[in-house]
C-alpha cells in the first residue's frame, strides 16, 4: 500500500478513523490468536454481526508491558473501538502492582505521535525519499552481503534501546547469523556504577529494595523516586513504608542538589559534589571498619558539619536494619557504590532491606557507556561498515564533546529502526519505520521468576510501519546463509516459540499479562580498568556543574510528548523549557534574578538558559537537567500548523514538533569521561556563569512557592503523631455560622446551604425535613457522597496523577509555541503557561517550608499537594453562575455543563482553590493553530469525555463518566455498587497509592477510614465550603540533632 | 411660527443683564436669544465632523477587534488566570459609574432645587444614557461565548431553564436594563418642550415632521405644562433610588463573592459614591470643552462650575473615606488573607495602581478647596481627566489585585492587557463619543425651556408675546 498520511483528512475523509481493527489478545479470560491484519477494512464496526470482543462504546482491556524505561512494568491498555485510549497499571504485575508513572502513561503519545514515521525513507543526495519496503529490504540485504564479502561484517554496530526480554537474544542471534558481533543494549540513564557494585557485592545487578523493613534510609544521590532504578515499585514500597508509622523509616538524602527524592527526605545533607565518597567512608569507619577517613576529614571534604555527620553515623549504627543507597554520578561513583554496599553489609542490611535473592532483572545486560564510546571510536576510525540504531538516540544524549556526529558520518551505511524522526535517525541513510510497543509483540523479565508479556493493544496506526523483529526476520530469510536460523514466519512466532512453555503458555499468560518462568539474560561483561574522569576539583570554573536526567524526559526521549512537556517538572515546576538551577545566595552575589538568561560555560561548551533560583542546591553548585534542546541538522522552519496537510512536512527532525528547539541540551557542557564501572560521568566538571542581560519569564505553573501559613499542605512530626497530638480540635460552632450537619463519615460534611436549608438541625423547620444527603430522605436523591482522600505522607509529588488526568479527561496541552493567539501575539514556547493558562484539572503544588530568608544551611522542607476541584458541599462557584452551568448534583458533585456555560468566568473568580480552567482558545478545533490533538493524537481522546469548546469553563469532574459507567453497569447487572469497584483516573495511576476515591456515605468504601483518620484535614476550612477532598497530613521525621536543639 | 420668540429688538446690543453675568449668572435676556443661541450650536462644523469621524473610526476599530476576539477566543485578550476578569469588567464598572452623574444631576439635584443643574443637566443625562449603553456592551463582549448571552435573560423556554436568581450577574442584567430604560425616558420627557421649539423653528419638512412626532404634539398649553412638571417630578423621584440601586447591584458582583478585597459590606455605598464621582468627572470633561467651543460661557457660568466642583470635592472626600474604611477593614479583619491582600495591593505588586487612584481621586481634588481653582475651567478640565483615569484605575485595583492574590498562593499571578483589550476599550470610547457627538448636533445641549425660566421677570415682560417655552 502506498503512503497514506493519516493527517491528510481532506483527501481521505474519516475512513481511517473508523477503521475496524482486528485486535489480538484477550479481553478478560478470552484468548484470541487470530492473525494481525495490516490492511484496514475500511468499514464501520458492524452492529448486526459485530466481531467478537468488540462492542461499540465498550472498552476492551489488554494486558501488556510498558517499554518507556527498562523496568518493564505491566500495563493495561484500554482499547475502545479499535483505539487504545488509556494506559493503566496492571494490578497482577509483581513490579508495579497496578500503578503507573507519568512516563509510562505518555507512551500513548508516542503511539499516536503526529510526527511518527509512516513509510521507509532513503536518503538520496541529501534529501529523503519514500521507498517501498521491498527495495528497502533489498538495500539492507545488499549492504550486509557486501560487508560480509569484504570481511568487515564483524565490525558492524547495532545500537538498541535496552529492553529486557528475549529481544536482546533475538538481535544477537540475528547479528550472529550475518556474522556480526553482539549488539549494544543502551540505557543511558542506567547507573552503571551501582549496577557494577551490586554485581560485585551481591551477584545481581539490582536487588529488590525492601523499604518497609528499613528504619533509616540514607541515599547518596540515589533518586529512587524519580528515575533511578525502577521508580514505580520503589515509590509504592517507600510510600507504604513511610505510612506504616510505628516502624516508618527516617530518610536522609545526601547530595549537592536536592532532587524530587531529596524533597521527600526528612533531612538533606548538602555535601560538595564529589565528596560523597569521603562521607560514605567516614560512615563505614564509624561502623568499625578501617577506611582511613574520619568524620572530621569527611566534614572538611564535604562542607558538612562534623556534628551532622556524627549524628548520622550514630543513627546509622542505632537503626537496624537501615538502607543505604548510592546513585552518585561522579568520577568515583563505583567507589562510592562499593563503599555503600559495604556499609549495608556491615549494618546487616543485606537480606533484610537489600534483597539480592529477589533481584530485579530488567537491568541485566545493559551495555556500559564505555562500550558505546568504544563503538563511536570504531566508527571514527572508519572500521564500521554498517550501523543499525533502534530506538536509542545517541546523537542527542552523547555529549557534544564526544563528536558522535562526525564519527557516525564515517559509517558508509546507517540504518535506523525508528518510530519517530530524531537526531540519530536524521543522520542515517535508511529509515525503517518501526512499530510502537503497543502495536507489537514481545516479552520482558522484570523480576526473577516472572515474565511480563507484551501484546499489541490495537492494530498499527500506520499501515506502512513494520516491527523491527519482522524486518530482521525478512532480511534473514532473504539471505541464504541466515535463512535457516530463522524459520519462523515473523517475530511474533519467534517470541512465542522460544517462550518458556511455548506459544500455549504465552497465550495463557496474556489474560493477566504475566507468566511464571525465567529466561536467560545476557550478562554485562565485567568492568575493566579505571575511569577516565579527572578529579572534579581540578576542573576550571567557579561552580560545580551537576547534570542529571530529567525526571520526566529521562535521557531526552520523553521530550516529544506534549503531556510530558506540559507536565511541570516535579521540583522546579517549569514546563516547556530548560533552566539553570542555582542557590538564591549565589544569585544574590551575582545579581541574578529568576529568569535572567545565563551563559554557562565549561571546557567542553556553552549553553544559555534562564536561571531558576532553588533552595535545594549548594551555593557552590549549579545544575542543569538533560532532556530538552533537541535540534535538527536540517534547517527547518518552526513548526507551522498551517502546513498541517503538507505531505512533506511530517519529517519533523529534531525529535518532532513538540521537542525541537525547546530549551537547551545540557550535554553540550559535558566532557565524555567514564567512571571505573564504565559508566558515564554526569557530574565531572565545573562551570562558570555569566549574565547575558537577557531575561525571560520562565514558563512555570508555580505562583508562590510559600504557603504563607495558610495550611494548604499541613504536616506533623512523627513524635506528635505517635503521641496522639495530631488530631484537630473540633471547633465549636460560632454564632452566625452557616448551619451544617456533620453526617457520619464526612469531616467536611454537607452544607445545608448547598441544597437549601432543608434538613439542617438549625434550619427554620427544626430538622423535620431530612437533608438531601440523609439516607432517610424520601426523595432518595442523595444516596452517595463522592469523596476523595489524599495522603500527603504518601504523596511524593511524582505527578503521575496529573498525566492520568490529561489522558482520561482529554485535557489539551497549551504550551506549544503556535498555540497562542494568531495576530500580534507572542509565539514562544510555553507562553500560554507564562500566562497561567495551563489546563491541568489536577495540579501538583510544591510548597517550601522553612529557610524563609533563603540562606544556605537552613533546613527546609518540600511539601506536595495534589490540588483538584474539591467538589465542595457548599460550593462558592455554584451560586454565582448566572445560567446554572455549574450546579450541585444529588451525589455531591459540582457539575459543570459545558453546553450551558456562557463563559462569564465568575465561578473561577469565586473558587478559593482556583481549580477551574477556561478554554481561552479553540483547543479542540482541528482547523485552528491552537489545536491540541493533531491527527492521530486525537485517536487517544476518551470518547466518554467531551472535548470542550472555546469559551467555556471546565474542571475536575471526579471522573463522573467513570461513576456513571459503574452505576450503569451495576444497574444492568441488577445490583448495588460494590465498594471500591472503580476509582478515579488519578487514584488508579498513583504510584504511592496516596489518592483514595469513593463514596463517603457508605462505610464499606475505603475512603471512609481515611476520612476518619486523625491526620485528616480540609483546606481552607474557614471558608466553609465543605470540600469533599480530605487531605491527610504529611509526617516528618526530624533529625535527632534538630530535635535535641528544639 | 406662532410660538417662536419675537425677533430681537434691532440695534440694541446684547449684553449681560447683570454686571458680571457672563461669569456668574446666565447672560440671557430674551427667549429669542436662548432659542437662537442654543439652536445655533447645532449647526455642524468641520471640527465636529472630524471628531465624529475619529469616534466612528475608533468604534470600528473596537468592533473589528471584537470580531477577531470572537473568532480567536478570549485568549486573544490579556487574561492571565487566575485573573479571569480584566479590562472589560473594569471598563464595564467604569462606564456604569459614569452613567450615574446624569441622573444624579437631573433627578436628585432637581428634587433639591439646585439651580446650577440647569446648564449641565441635559448633557449629563445624555451622557448617562450613552454611558449605560456603552457599559451594557462589556458584559457581553467579555463572555467566552458572547453569542449565548441570551442565556442570562429569562425568556420563555420549553426546557424551563431560567437564569440563576442567586447570581449577581443576573441582577446586573435587570439593574442595567432598568436604569437604561428609566434614564432614557427621563431624558426624553425633559426634551419634550425643546422638541416643540425645534419643530417650530425647523424648515426642513422631514426633520420638522420628525420633531413634531417626537414632541408628541406639544402645544405649550398650561395644562401641558402642569402635566409635564408633574411627570418630570415623578420621574425624578423614580430615578433617584435607581442612582443608588444600580451601582449597588453592580457592587454585588464583587461583594457577593467571597474573595479578599471583594467580600465587603461597604461596597454598595462605596460604589455609589465612586460612580457619582466618576460621573461628575466625565461631566466636567464633556461640558468644559463644549462650553468653550459652543461659546456658551454665559449659559454655563463659572458659578455653575464652582457649584459642581464643590459637589465634586464633597464626593471625593466621601470616596476617600470609603478607601480609608476599606484599608481599616482589611487591617482589622484579623484575617491574613485580607491583610496580605491589602498589603500587596497598596505596597506590593499593585502599588502603582493603588497610588494612581489615591493621588487622582483623593489628593488632587483637594485643590478644589481653592476658590480660584474651582473657577478655573482649564484646571477643572485637567482635574476631570485625572479623575477619569483615577476612577478607571479604582475599578482596576478592585478587580485585578483581588483576583491575582487570593486564598491559594500557588495560583497567585499577575495581569497585563494586550492590544485586544486596549482596542476594545478604545472602541468603547469611540462608541460613546459617537453617540454623544451625534447628540450635541441633533438635539439642544441645554434645556431651552428651563433657561427661559431664568430670564429675569423684567426682561420677560419686555419680550412678552414672544416665545413662551
Amino acid at each position: 500500500m502506498s503512503e497514506r498520511p493519516v493527517n491528510d483528512s481532506k483527501k481521505k475523509s474519516n475512513v481511517k478513523r473508523r477503521d475496524f481493527l482486528k485486535i489480538l489478545g484477550v479481553s478478560g479470560a478470552a484468548v484470541s490468536a487470530a492473525a494481525c491484519s495490516p490492511e484496514p477494512a475500511g468499514k464501520l464496526i458492524p452492529y448486526l454481526v459485530s466481531p467478537d470482543e468488540t462492542v461499540p462504546g465498550v472498552s476492551t482491556y489488554y494486558a501488556t508491558t510498558c517499554r518507556e524505561c527498562p523496568a518493564a512494568c505491566g500495563i493495561i491498555a484500554e482499547t475502545r473501538d479499535g483505539r487504545t485510549i488509556k494506559l493503566e497499571g496492571n494490578p497482577a504485575h509483581p513490579l508495579n502492582r497496578g500503578a503507573i508513572c507519568a512516563r509510562g502513561q505518555s507512551a500513548l503519545q508516542q503511539l499516536y505521535n503526529p510526527d511518527r514515521l509512516r513509510t521507509p525513507l532513503v536518503k538520496q543526495a541529501g534529501t529523503w525519499k519514500p521507498i517501498p519496503w521491498k527495495d528497502a529490504l533489498a538495500m539492507v540485504g545488499e549492504k550486509l552481503a557486501d560487508a560480509r564479502a569484504k570481511g568487515t561484517a564483524g565490525n558492524a554496530v547495532f545500537i538498541n534501546q535496552h529492553e529486557s526480554g528475549s529481544l536482546v537474544e533475538f538481535i544477537d542471534q540475528w547479528l550472529a547469523a550475518f556474522g556480526m558481533k553482539p549488539h549494544l543494549s543502551v540505557e543511558f540513564e542506567a547507573d552503571q556504577a551501582t549496577l557494577e557494585a551490586n554485581r560485585r557485592a551481591y551477584g545481581v545487578a539490582w536487588p529488590r529494595l525492601n523499604f518497609s523493613a528499613a528504619r533509616l534510609i540514607v541515599s547518596f544521590g540515589a533518586d529512587f523516586l524519580d528515575g533511578w532504578g525502577t521508580s514505580v515499585p520503589q515509590q509504592l514500597d517507600f510510600a507504604d513504608a513511610r505510612t506504616n508509622f510505628q516502624t516508618a523509616p527516617r530518610f536522609v538524602y545526601i547530595g549537592p542538589r536536592r532532587s524530587l527524592t531529596g524533597l521527600n527526605a526528612d533531612q538533606w545533607i548538602a555535601c560538595k559534589p564529589g565528596s560523597e565518597l569521603a562521607i560514605a567512608q567516614a560512615l563505614l569507619g564509624a561502623m568499625g571498619h578501617r577506611t582511613g577517613t574520619s568524620i572530621a576529614q569527611a566534614a572538611t571534604a564535604s562542607g558538612v558539619s562534623a556534628e551532622v555527620l556524627t549524628t548520622l553515623a550514630n543513627e546509622l549504627k542505632a537503626a537496624a536494619p537501615s538502607m543505604v543507597l548510592s546513585g552518585v554520578r561522579t568520577g568515583d561513583a563505583l567507589e562510592v557504590a562499593a563503599t555503600v554496599a559495604e556499609i549495608n553489609r556491615a549494618a546487616g542490611n543485606v537480606g533484610k532491606t537489600i534483597l539480592p535473592d529477589e533481584p530485579i532483572l530488567a537491568f541485566e545486560g545493559i551495555s556500559r557507556y564505555s562500550e558505546l564510546a568504544d563503538a563511536v571510536e570504531d566508527m571514527r576510525g572508519g572500521r564500521v561498515p554498517v550501523a543499525f540504531v533502534r530506538g536509542a538516540n545517541p546523537a542527542y544524549f552523547l555529549p557534544a564533546s564526544l563528536k558522535f556526529d562526525d564519527a557516525f558520518a564515517k559509517v558508509p551505511f546507517k540504518v535506523a529502526f525508528a518510530t519517530q524522526p530524531d537526531e540519530t535517525v536524521e543522520q542515517c541513510d535508511l529509515v525503517l519505520p518501526d512499530l510502537h510497543a503497543l502495536e507489537n509483540w514481545g516479552d520482558a523479565q522484570p523480576v526473577k521468576g516472572t515474565l511480563s508479556l507484551q501484546q499489541p493493544a490495537m492494530d498499527k496506526v500506520f499501515s506502512e510501519t513494520r516491527s523491527a523483529g519482522d524486518v530482521m526476520i525478512a532480511l534473514a530469510k532473504a539471505d541464504p546463509s541466515a535463512a535457516r536460523r530463522f524459520p519462523q514466519a515473523d517475530y511474533r512466532t519467534w517470541v512465542m516459540e522460544q517462550f518458556a512453555g511455548g506459544p500455549r503458555a504465552f497465550a495463557a499468560g496474556l489474560a493477566t499479562g504475566i507468566a511464571s518462568g525465567n529466561m536467560s539474560v545476557r550478562r554485562t561483561p565485567g568492568a575493566r580498568g579505571t575511569g577516565t574522569a579527572p578529579a572534579l576539583e581540578q576542573a576550571s570554573g567557579d561552580y560545580y556543574l551537576v547534570t542529571y536526567p530529567h525526571t520526566l524526559f529521562g535521557d531526552g526521549r520523553g521530550a516529544n510528548k506534549p503531556w510530558l512537556q506540559e507536565l511541570p517538572d516535579p521540583v522546579s515546576k517549569i514546563v516547556w523549557s530548560s533552566w539553570v538551577e542555582l542557590h538564591p545566595e549565589t544569585a544574590t552575589k551575582l545579581g541574578i534574578e529568576r529568569g535572567d538568561i545565563l551563559e554557562v560555560k565549561t571546557a567542553a561548551g556553552t549553553i544559555k538558559a534562564p536561571a531558576y533560583l532553588y533552595l535545594g542546591i549548594r551555593p557552590d553548585t549549579i545544575a542543569v537537567a538533560l532532556g530538552q534542546g533537541h535540534r535538527s541538522r536540517a534547517k527547518l522552519a518552526p513548526w507551522n500548523p498551517a502546513n498541517n496537510n503538507n505531505a512533506q512536512n511530517f519529517l519533523q527532525w529534531g525529535y518532532g514538533r513538540y521537542a525541537r528547539d525547546v530549551g537547551v541540551n545540557a550535554f553540550d557542557l559535558i566532557s565524555a569521561t567514564t567512571d571505573a564501572a564504565g559508566g558515564f560521568v554526569w557530574t565531572g566538571t565545573k562551570a562558570s556563569i555569566t549574565k547575558t542581560g537577557d531575561h525571560e519569564t520562565i514558563p512555570s505553573t508555580e505562583g508562590s512557592a510559600r504557603q504563607h501559613g495558610r495550611g494548604i499542605a499541613q504536616a506533623a512530626t512523627i513524635a506528635d503523631l505517635l503521641g496522639g497530638k495530631v488530631k484537630d480540635e473540633q471547633e465549636p460552632l460560632l454564632p452566625g455560622e452557616a448551619p451544617h450537619e456533620y453526617l457520619r463519615g464526612m469531616r467536611a460534611p454537607v452544607a445545608a446551604d448547598a441544597q437549601g436549608e432543608i434538613g439542617a438541625p438549625t434550619a427554620a423547620d427544626s430538622g423535620t425535613l431530612l437533608g438531601l444527603y440523609d439516607p432517610r430522605n424520601p426523595l432518595g436523591m442523595a444516596k452517595r457522597r463522592w469523596a476523595m482522600t489524599i495522603d500527603l505522607a504518601k504523596c511524593t509529588g511524582c505527578s503521575a496523577c496529573v498525566t492520568a488526568c490529561y489522558a482520561e479527561n482529554n485535557l489539551p496541552t497549551v504550551g506549544a509555541a503556535w498555540q497562542n493567539a494568531t495576530v500580534y501575539a507572542v509565539h514562544k514556547t510555553g507562553y500560554n503557561i507564562v500566562r497561567g493558562r495551563e489546563m491541568n484539572w489536577l495540579r501538583l503544588e510544591r510548597y517550601f517550608e522553612g529557610a524563609d530568608d533563603a540562606k544556605f544551611g537552613e533546613e527546609f522542607e518540600g511539601r506536595f499537594v495534589p490540588m483538584l476541584c474539591q467538589q465542595c458541599g457548599n460550593a462558592p462557584c455554584e451560586p454565582v453562575c448566572p445560567v446554572f452551568a455549574t450546579y450541585h448534583s444529588p451525589d455531591g458533585l459540582n457539575v459543570q455543563v459545558y453546553n450551558r456555560c456562557v463563559g462569564t468566568r465568575y465561578c473561577s473568580n469565586n473558587c478559593p482553590y482556583k481549580v477551574r480552567y477556561f478554554n481561552w482558545f479553540g483547543y479542540g478545533e482541528s482547523d485552528r493553530p491552537q489545536y491540541a490533538f493533531p491527527e492521530p493524537l486525537n485517536w487517544q481522546l476518551n470518547p466518554d469525555v467531551t472535548v470542550r469548546g472555546k469559551g467555556v469553563m471546565e474542571k475536575c469532574t471526579f471522573c463522573v463518566h467513570r461513576i456513571r459507567e459503574a452505576e450503569d453497569r451495576a444497574t444492568l447487572e441488577g445490583r448495588e455498587l460494590i465498594p471500591d469497584e472503580f476509582t478515579s483516573a488519578c487514584a488508579a495511576a498513583c504510584p504511592s497509592r496516596a489518592i483514595v476515591f469513593g463514596d463517603a456515605m457508605d462505610p464499606k468504601w475505603a475512603v471512609n477510614q481515611h476520612i476518619e483518620d486523625e491526620r485528616a484535614y480540609t483546606v481552607f476550612k474557614e471558608i466553609n465550603a465543605f470540600p469533599a477532598v480530605v487531605y491527610l497530613k504529611r509526617i516528618n521525621h526530624p533529625s535527632p540533632l534538630t530535635a535535641s536543639k528544639a | 411660527m406662532a410660538t417662536t420668540a419675537a425677533p430681537l429688538p434691532m440695534g440694541e446690543p446684547l449684553g449681560p443683564n447683570v454686571a458680571s453675568a457672563d461669569v456668574h449668572f446666565p447672560a440671557i435676556k430674551t427667549y429669542e436669544q436662548v432659542d437662537h443661541e442654543i439652536i445655533n450650536t447645532m449647526r455642524p462644523t468641520l471640527g465636529w465632523f472630524i471628531l465624529l469621524a475619529l469616534a466612528i473610526l475608533a468604534m470600528l476599530a473596537g468592533a473589528a477587534t471584537w470580531t477577531y476576539q470572537i473568532y480567536e477566543g478570549l485568549g486573544a485578550a490579556g487574561y492571565q488566570p487566575p485573573v479571569m476578569w480584566g479590562v472589560y469588567i473594569v471598563s464595564f464598572v467604569f462606564w456604569v459609574g459614569i452613567g450615574h452623574a446624569g441622573t444624579l444631576i437631573s433627578a436628585i439635584l432637581y428634587l433639591f432645587r439646585a439651580g446650577f443643574r440647569t446648564s449641565i443637566y441635559r448633557v449629563s443625562e445624555a451622557m448617562t444614557v450613552f454611558a449605560v449603553m456603552t457599559a451594557g456592551l462589556f458584559p457581553i463582549l467579555h463572555l467566552g461565548r458572547p453569542w449565548k448571552f441570551f442565556y442570562l435573560i429569562p425568556y420563555p423556554h420549553w426546557r424551563l431553564i431560567w437564569p440563576n436568581p442567586k447570581s449577581p450577574l443576573v441582577w446586573d442584567v435587570f439593574a442595567i436594563l432598568t436604569y437604561l430604560t428609566v434614564s432614557a425616558t427621563f431624558l426624553y420627557v425633559g426634551l419634550l418642550p425643546d422638541f416643540a421649539i425645534m419643530r417650530d423653528r425647523e424648515k426642513n419638512p422631514i426633520r420638522k415632521r420628525l420633531f413634531a412626532t417626537l414632541s408628541l404634539g406639544w402645544r405649550n398649553s398650561d395644562r401641558e405644562w402642569r402635566h409635564f412638571a408633574r411627570a418630570y417630578l415623578f420621574l425624578a423621584a423614580f430615578a433617584t433610588p435607581l442612582v443608588l440601586s444600580v451601582h449597588s447591584v453592580v457592587s454585588f458582583d464583587f461583594a457577593m463573592a467571597n474573595m479578599p478585597g471583594w467580600h465587603e459590606t461597604i461596597f454598595p455605598p462605596y460604589f455609589v459614591a465612586g460612580a457619582i464621582y466618576s460621573g461628575l468627572g466625565m461631566v466636567f470633561t464633556l461640558v468644559i470643552p463644549m462650553r468653550k467651543f459652543f461659546k456658551l460661557e454665559h449659559y454655563i457660568t463659572l458659578n455653575d462650575l464652582d457649584a459642581a466642583a464643590k459637589m465634586c470635592l464633597f464626593v471625593s472626600m466621601v470616596v476617600g473615606l470609603a478607601y480609608l474604611t476599606e484599608f481599616q477593614m482589611g487591617w482589622l479583619a484579623g484575617s491574613s488573607f485580607e491583610q496580605e491582600y491589602w498589603w500587596n495591593r497598596t505596597f506590593g505588586q499593585w502599588w502603582w495602581a493603588e497610588w494612581i487612584i489615591l493621588s487622582c481621586n483623593c489628593l488632587l481634588p483637594m485643590s478644589l478647596f481653592s476658590r480660584k481653582l474651582r473657577r478655573n475651567p482649564g484646571w477643572l478640565f485637567a482635574l476631570s481627566i485625572f479623575i477619569n483615569i483615577g476612577m478607571w484605575f479604582e475599578r482596576f485595583t478592585i478587580i485585578i489585585p483581588t483576583l491575582s492574590h487570593e486564598f491559594e498562593p500557588w495560583q497567585w499571578g499577575t495581569y497585563m492587557p494586550t492590544w485586544v483589550d486596549m482596542g476594545i476599550l478604545l472602541g468603547s470610547f469611540g462608541f460613546f463619543f459617537m453617540w454623544f457627538l451625534l447628540f450635541i448636533k441633533q438635539l439642544p445641549v441645554m434645556a431651552m425651556s428651563e433657561f427661559k425660566e431664568l430670564i429675569p421677570a423684567k426682561m420677560k415682560q419686555r419680550a412678552a408675546g414672544g416665545g413662551a417655552h
